[in-house]
């Protein structure tokens, strides 16, 4: 082969090597010092430039709502496993199966309205701006998968729901 | 004596000239020949990009310019690693909170 090419390709080799290594590292090292394990409000501050005061009124509605979010997710555990046996061994859905359906609905329902008011309280203790960000985005990441879910399932059957 | 040695004999030159051997020429010689020489005025079509090669190689070996690139490879590689590794860190920390204040059967 001819030497130069080979020169080339060796250069072109260590140049991937160092510009992969060098991105690594640094990629390594930034996530490393930007992560705060154990501080599970740290998203908040940074994303919405909150300083102490704020953070200390948002940390008191955080306590305060994960009991009940806690409560909440065990009756929805509970009424899962209702359903589950009522489902079980059967070959079609029987009333008690739908009434157990409709009743983890409702509490699913009630979950997520606890949920959303949450979001607007935390958003209301933020200067109106970021408020307003947090609850947009609050709201896109905990009910725009459904919309997703719901846009993509109605396009694969060839559903289209028209306006009278 | 020296009389006898005449150079412009010609009669000695004949002469001379008939005692000279001359070798036997190769078999095909007259063809090889040719062929040489067409060889030779041909066009080398990977001349010109042997020497942008040989070019690009001397350039890549020169200290200064290898440092350089050296130097440019590192700053860009750690720039870029920092800004997805906050990136990274970021998403994760937004997954954290989601993950306690909003359940997965809810989302």
């Amino acid at each position: 082969m001819n030497r130069s090419l080979v020169i080339l390709l060796g250069t072109l080799a260590l140049a991937m090597v160092v510009f992969g290594g060098s991105y690594a590292m640094s990629r390594h090292v930034g996530e490393r010092c930007l992560t705060q394990p154990g501080n599970d409000l740290a998203w908040l501050r940074q994303e919405f430039h909150l300083n102490d005061a704020e953070m200390a009124r948002v940390q008191k509605l955080h306590e305060g709502y994960l009991p009940q979010c806690a409560a909440m997710c065990q009756k929805i555990a509970a009424k899962k496993m209702e359903v589950e046996v009522a489902l079980n061994g059967t070959t079609s859905v029987n009333p008690i199966a739908k009434q157990k359906l409709a009743e983890l609905s409702a509490l699913r329902a009630q979950c997520q309205a606890q949920m959303l008011q949450h979001f607007t309280e935390v958003s209301q203790t933020m200067p109106p701006e970021q408020g307003r960000r947090y609850l947009a985005e609050m709201q896109r990441l905990t009910l725009g998968l459904h919309e997703q879910t719901e846009q993509s399932m109605s396009g694969s059957m060839g559903h289209e729901h028209h306006q009278p | 004596m020296k009389e006898d040695l005449n150079p412009t004999d010609a009669k000695l030159g004949m002469l001379l000239r008939a005692a000279r051997v001359s070798p036997a020429l190769p078999p095909r010689f007259q063809e090889n020949v040719w062929r040489r020489i067409e060889d030779a005025e041909a066009p080398v079509p990977s001349a010109s990009g042997l020497s942008w090669l040989d070019a690009l190689a001397a350039l890549v070996l020169r200290p200064r310019f290898a440092l350089a690139t050296v130097t440019l490879l590192i700053v860009a590689g750690a720039l870029l690693g920092v800004r997805d590794g906050g990136q990274i860190a970021r998403q994760d920390a937004q997954a954290r909170y989601l993950a306690v204040v909003a359940p997965d059967s809810l989302r």
